[in-house]
Parts: structure tokens; sequence; C-alpha cells
């Protein structure tokens, strides 16, 4: 009986882990945009007078 | 603390991608000396006709130091003086800019020289004009009703 308890809350556990795939995504395209557009105007202002 | 995988990751990306960009801007701060355009020079407003080098406003050459030329503006309501000036092809120039009563402001479109004149301090901008052509200067602070006529002109020739 208690060892059938403890693998019941194990289960759950296991379950509760977050999918963060699109989180993940999320962030990474973000991030992706802040770097292209800050290098897209380091380059900018390194090309002109 | 339990951290989940991905969150590990952007953080990671996050610092790292923060530490590149303050990197890059301290390197061109302190090494290539990037600085604003006004920061330590003043002059008295009334008084920019009789200072030096404001008494002769133009470009001059100058030697031994790292630009070739100085070009010396002084901004006042309506006008630049000088209101056209010719510089050589790849030379490095060093503006040297003030205004005598309001706040003006000095800009070349489509180049990074984009200062704000303000009565009292000097601004100053070094850069290698390395475009022939002719470029304007306008002022882009509202300084009263003949502000949209207040302009200059640079032609880079090849010498």
């Amino acid at each position: 009986m208690a060892q059938t308890q403890k693998s019941e809350i194990q289960d759950e556990k296991v379950e509760k882990e977050p999918t963060l795939l699109g989180a993940f995504t999320a962030v990474m395209i973000v991030g992706l945009f802040i770097i292209i557009t800050w290098a897209g105007v380091f380059i900018l202002f390194n090309q002109r007078f | 603390m339990h951290m989940h995988k991905f969150e590990k990751i952007w953080l990671i990306f996050g610092v790292a991608s923060l530490i590149v960009f303050l990197s890059v801007l301290g390197v061109s701060a302190f090494h290539q000396g990037h600085h604003p355009s006004s920061w330590s020079n003043i002059i008295d407003p009334e008084q920019v006709d009789e200072t030096k080098p404001f008494d002769e406003p133009g470009l001059k050459k100058v030697e031994g130091k790292e630009w070739d030329y100085e070009l010396v503006f002084v901004a006042s309501a309506f006008l630049y003086a000088p209101s056209e000036v010719q510089i050589p092809l790849g030379s490095t120039v060093k503006i040297i800019a003030t205004t005598k009563d309001v706040i003006h402001g000095f800009q070349i479109p489509g180049s990074n020289v984009n200062m704000m004149l303000e009565p009292g301090y000097i601004v100053e901008y070094i850069t290698t004009l390395n475009q022939p052509g002719e470029f304007l200067v306008l002022c882009n602070e509202y300084c009263g009703v003949g502000h949209h006529m207040m302009t200059s002109k640079i032609e880079v020739v090849e010498s």
C-alpha cells in the first residue's frame, strides 16, 4: 500500500515537469530579433561617415 | 534549485548577448574613442565672434594632429557660417561648432554627423570624408521662423 502511494507521487512529479518548447522558441525568436536589429544598427553606424 | 534545461539555455544566451553588446560598446568608447559630441568645452555665447577658432569660421589645414582639417561652424538664427565649404576627398576632418543665440541642430542627413548646438557649449566630431559629392547641413532643432531655411553645404571634391 505504502509503495503504491510512493510511486503515484513520483508519477505526479514527472508529469508536472512543464513542456517549455513553445516558450523556448518564443524566447529565441525575440533574442534573434534583438541581435539582428542591434547588429544592423551597428553596421550602419560603422559604414557611414 | 531545479531548473529546466531550456531555462538554462536561454539564460546563458541572454547573459552572453549582454556581455557581447557591452564589450562592443566598451571597445568603441575606450579604444576607438567614441564619446558624446559635446562633453567638456564651453564658451561665452556672447563672445563667439571674438573667441578662437570661431573668429574665422571655415576650413583650416592643421599639422601634427590626428586630423587633416578643422572645419569651424558658427550657427545663428537662421544661418550657418560658412554657408558653403569645399573639402578634399578622403581627408579627416574635425568639425567644431557652436551657436551664438538659441539651440540649433547640426545634421548631415545620411551620415553619423548629428549634433545639438547649445549656447555656451562647443561640439566636436571627427570623421573621414570618403564619399565624393554634395552634402547638406541642416538645422534639426526648431529655432524660430526661419528654421526651415537654415542650411549649409559641404562639397567633398577630388583634389
